[in-house]
């Protein structure tokens, strides 16, 4: 919390002559609105004053005659910088060359909202398909579908030779994705190696884009709860919790105690689950069939808890704006805690394996480093950012639902390497089921939710949560009707993967799987923003009203 | 006339193709289901009694699909070199008396254990080719994963063979199985055979050396084009490829085909003792694979040179030394 | 954080013992599942209780629901297809005529199965109370 109050002291005292407007509306939330042009000047001042601060996401928002650019910056708190650009001209500076770690953030705004970072390394097309007409940008309040279909023809871009490059001597391309036993979601990296060696790697994002962002925007506020729940099915507790809390915050909803505890639960139990699927997955990435399949049997007992709490296995559907939407009973408490304890001691006898086993550790010691100082310059966030020695975790830094009540620990490794960024999320099974503990032993009687009128009033805010992969951060303004103006989701994956070029060049081929499920990758998280079928030749068809209108239409006729 | 009769049963049904061919689909079954207890599993249960007819229903599944041969290849190599591969592994499970001679009779020599030894680095050989043939970059690495594998470790494996050669004084299977009838050499040499058991994981591509089709990694490596009857010829050549290691180490260590002989015909006994011995083996094949992560292929070939090498070469040397001591036991 | 030394696979007796363990699979569909007390399934539907007010149909996050004239009441349809198993149609519903339950097995080949109408509800409940004249 200091170092939130340091943030905005540092802005006040060396930028007086920039900011515009500063408000602080909620405890470490800050909005400051900047004069045109000074973001670089302040982002700079925070990278210098304020320790271990770091860009969350940058979320574009068309206000009709200017373009306005919220940078989201980490520091105890968020402090979000705004600046606009005209919407005619939208070109402003970038701040890749102060902190790298913003290159997706920029590409991505550039990508939707089509404003130009001047200075960006390579500016290109980030989530949207090679074909995407030119002066097209979805995001944009009065993008309609049909503006495309007039002047698709021609600006068709070459979608087939972007990536190819020519092999260079004995370098040899290596395409992993969009189908590949690596990936449990399709993406496509374009790897170059020379004999076993990785030399570069390419990502290419996209291929799982279904336009949510978009979507929210044409649905009310208590239905983008079931929405944002689908971006992810892993962390869906995650999303619909941020988007939630941003919500109550705009409406100066006050969430029961009750609630805030339930919602803690399930997300915890969601973080038990993922971890131990990751862990799994890495068994399995890395050759280890057995630790595969013994993980996920330990998985199953977390499932079929969370089945009895929510009445879903996976999709929750527990959490609404103003409260949870069901209460959980004294005989589901008492088989929770009991899980809770037979979990625990089989995570205990994981953390075992990880550590003694000679196999496993030959395979991930010293394989995929990301150096502290890199991986903060990339803006890295969860187990990754802790398994390179910086132990920031939203749930301790800026404390959200029950967790400043509950005590945990923050687990962090040193080594910096694909066993550490592992056994952090270990540890974090162990201290998860702490919590569960904790929580379920210290349930608060009371209400479960408060009603909420449909209309939110006027306003914005910035909601983070920790999710199972890492800092996950909504930001949601509202024009005081029943829809969203804007939603801006940035799902932790996204953060990690400009890691791993980084992690991987110079490592094996045979190290590809095992960095990137150290990574956790997430892929439907991170595309969310159109939906597009290059494959057979239709261009592309987005909004939930089209698809649904058309199913009606094929149902009923 | 009467002996072609004797020699045509032997090759084509007993204890020649067809029982070879039933007794691989046998322990492929054994394989999966062995190693799916030990994931907690139940493995294969449906076709047949505890799903024992799911490797045949699985090569009929294969032997019926659409066979592909993609445009880019070497077609000819692409279509005989499983082919190739399969008939070399089937050649060389002939020289394993099983029954307690050859498949054809009389047709041990002095030194047929280098000749299983080689056709099992030749058919080896004809897998590289069949990913090397693909023109697929995952093949194209697998295959190379391959040669550099098998032609390390193949060096090992010979050395660590020598051993009980030396001891039963011949480099025939038979007589080195017929010399183990008192004590069979794992109790004698148990270093030469927990070694060998290491090496074979390395040799059949199990783990912690099943690299050259690392699924994760390189999707399915050299077989990543084939399909059809070819991807079946390259699965049984694997499966025959399992039953000859894991027949080796009970040929070289385990006393082969000897055990006490009950009521009835003595060629039934030896069978029975063959393939029981082979199935231990086996469980403890699927028991280190198990426990163990894939190592990386630079760790491969450093634990081959730096450390198997010198291992099996001292390992030898230390038979040679106690051969002496262990010479009155020896029947 | 020291690192421990490195050992023989921890993995060793824990597979050991499966082996006489029970396989922690089950043979579904050979063998039934139940799924437990609240599990969001397939709604069920009282034709009698529906006050005809459409909230169901306006609040549905995945536009799964319409309302259909049916013997002279307008009554939803559920299309499964679509439906994302949220239950806000039940939790919004004024006079609870849509209630859960925990028929989780909708599988099917036929995508028009998956149309849940009003009518079979009401001709349910006929059938029922035919039989109990």
């Amino acid at each position: 919390m200091e170092k939130f109050e340091t943030a905005v002291d540092v802005l006040k005292n060396n930028l007086a002559d920039a900011i515009v407007e500063l408000k602080v509306p909620r405890p470490r939330k800050a909005y400051i609105l900047l004069k045109s042009e000074r973001h670089r000047d302040a982002v700079s001042l925070l990278l210098k004053h304020v320790e271990e601060s770091m860009l969350s996401t940058i979320s574009g928002v068309d206000l009709g005659t200017e373009i306005e650019l919220n940078y989201h910056m980490v520091c105890g708190g968020t402090v979000t910088l705004k600046n606009r650009v005209p919407r005619e001209k939208p070109v402003t500076k970038t701040i890749t060359d102060i902190l790298p770690g913003a290159n997706l953030y920029e590409r991505e705004v550039f990508d939707l909202l089509g404003v130009v970072f001047e200075g960006h390394p390579n500016l290109e097309r980030l989530l949207l398909p090679d074909g995407w007409p030119k002066g097209n940008y979805p995001l944009r309040r009065d993008w309609t579908p049909p503006l495309i279909q007039e002047n698709d023809s021609g600006s068709e871009e070459d979608s087939q030779n972007n990536s190819e490059e020519d092999d260079v001597g004995s370098l040899v391309s290596v395409v992993v994705g969009p189908q590949h036993p690596v990936l449990h979601e399709p993406e496509r990296f374009n790897f170059t190696v020379d004999g076993e060696t990785v030399v570069d790697v390419k990502p290419r994002l996209g291929y799982v884009h279904r336009g949510i962002e978009k979507a929210a925007e044409r649905m009310m506020y208590f239905q983008d709860v079931f929405l944002v729940e689908r971006i992810c099915g892993i962390c869906n507790a995650a999303h619909t919790t941020v988007f939630c809390q941003a919500v109550e915050d705009i409406g100066n909803i006050e969430t029961p105690p009750r609630a805030l505890y339930l919602r803690t639960i399930v997300h915890e139990l969601n973080r038990v689950h993922s971890h131990l699927l990751l862990l799994g997955v890495g068994g399995h990435l890395l050759g280890f069939e057995a630790l595969f399949q013994h993980v996920w049997r330990d998985r199953e007992p977390v499932m079929d808890i969370i089945e009895q709490i929510t009445g879903n296995r996976l999709m929750s559907g527990f959490n609404t704006i103003g409260g949870v939407r069901r209460d959980i009973n004294p005989n589901t408490v008492e088989k929770a805690l009991k899980t809770v304890k037979a979990v625990r001691k089989r995570a205990v006898f994981y953390k075992n394996v990880f550590e003694e086993d000679a196999t496993l550790r030959l395979r991930t010691e010293g394989v995929g480093v990301l150096s502290k100082e890199v991986a903060l310059k990339l803006c890295v966030v969860g187990p990754v950012l802790r398994g390179s020695g910086v132990a920031s975790d939203v749930r301790k830094d800026d404390p959200y639902a029950a967790y400043a009540e509950i005590p945990f620990n923050v687990p962090c490794y040193d080594e910096c390497d694909t066993w550490a960024r592992l056994m952090v999320r270990v540890d974090e099974v162990v201290e998860s089921l702490n919590i569960l503990d904790y929580a379920f032993n210290n349930l608060p009687g009371g209400r479960l939710r408060v009603r909420v009128q449909r209309k939110i009033p006027e306003g914005e805010a910035v909601s983070r949560v920790e999710a199972p992969r890492g800092e996950l951060i909504h930001y949601v303004k509202s024009d005081g009707t029943a829809y969203p103006y804007r939603v801006k989701v940035r799902a932790p994956t996204l953060a990690n993967l400009l890691a791993f070029p980084d992690a991987i060049r110079g490592g094996y081929i045979a190290d590809i799987p095992s960095v990137m499920g150290s990574l956790d990758p997430c892929f439907s998280c991170t595309d969310r923003m159109a939906f597009v079928d290059t494959a057979n030749g239709q261009k592309w068809r987005w909004s939930l009203d089209d698809v649904n209108s058309h199913k009606n239409r094929r149902v009923l006729l | 006339m009467a002996i072609d009769l004797i020699f045509f049963v032997r090759t084509l049904v007993f204890p020649g193709f067809l029982f070879l061919l039933v007794l691989v689909l046998f322990f492929d079954w054994f394989e999966r289901k062995v190693a799916a207890r030990f994931q907690n599993r139940m493995g294969p249960s449906y076709a047949g009694p505890f799903g024992i007819l799911q490797p045949i229903a699985d090569y009929i599944k294969l032997f019926s699909k659409e066979d592909i041969t993609p445009k880019q290849t070497n077609k000819f190599l692409f279509v005989v070199a499983p082919i190739l591969a399969f008939s070399l592994f089937v050649f060389a499970l002939f020289y394993i008396p099983i029954d307690g001679s050859n498949v054809i009779l009389d047709s041990s020599f002095e030194g047929d254990l280098l000749l299983v030894l080689l056709l099992v680095t030749l058919a080896n050989f004809g897998i590289f080719l069949s990913g090397w043939a693909s023109l697929n970059p995952y093949s194209g690495i697998g295959a190379t994963r391959i040669l550099t594998q098998f032609l390390g470790y193949d060096i090992p494996l010979i050395l660590l063979a020598i051993g009980p050669a030396f001891l039963a004084k011949s480099l025939s299977i038979v007589s080195i199985a017929s010399s183990q009838v008192t004590v069979p050499f794992i109790l004698l040499i148990p270093w030469s055979c927990v070694l060998f058991i290491l090496v074979l994981q390395a040799e059949l591509e199990k783990d912690p050396f099943d690299i050259p089709h690392a699924e994760t990694e390189i999707v399915g490596g050299y077989e990543t084009e084939y399909s059809g009857r070819k991807l079946a010829f390259i699965k049984l050549s694997e499966d025959f490829q399992f039953l000859i290691g894991a027949s080796l180490v009970t040929v070289l260590f385990l006393g082969g085909f000897h055990g006490p002989v009950f009521i009835g015909p003595a060629e039934f006994w030896y069978v029975f003792w063959f393939i029981v011995k082979t199935l231990g083996v086996v469980f403890i094949l699927e028991y280190v694979g198990n426990v163990s992560a894939r190592l990386r292929i630079d760790q491969v070939v450093h634990g081959n040179w730096k450390l198997l090498i010198p291992l099996s070469i001292l390992s030898l040397a230390l038979t040679i030394l106690v051969e002496p001591l262990l010479r009155s036991v020896i029947g | 954080m020291t690192k421990k030394r490195r050992r023989l696979p921890a993995l060793i007796k824990d597979m050991g013992s499966c082996l006489f363990k029970k396989p922690f699979t089950q043979e579904y569909p050979f063998v039934s599942v139940q799924a437990p007390e609240g599990y969001r399934g397939r709604q069920t539907f009282d034709p009698e209780k529906c006050i005809s007010c459409g909230l169901c149909e306006r609040d549905c996050p995945a536009k799964a629901i319409e309302l259909v004239e049916v013997s002279g009441k307008r009554m939803p349809y559920f299309y499964l297809d679509r439906c994302i198993f949220c239950y806000q149609c039940a939790e919004g519903c004024p006079r609870n005529a849509i209630q859960l339950s925990t028929n989780f097995e909708m599988s099917t080949t036929e995508k028009d199965e998956l149309l849940v109408k009003a009518e079979e509800f009401i001709s349910k409940q006929n059938i029922s109370s035919d039989e109990g004249q």
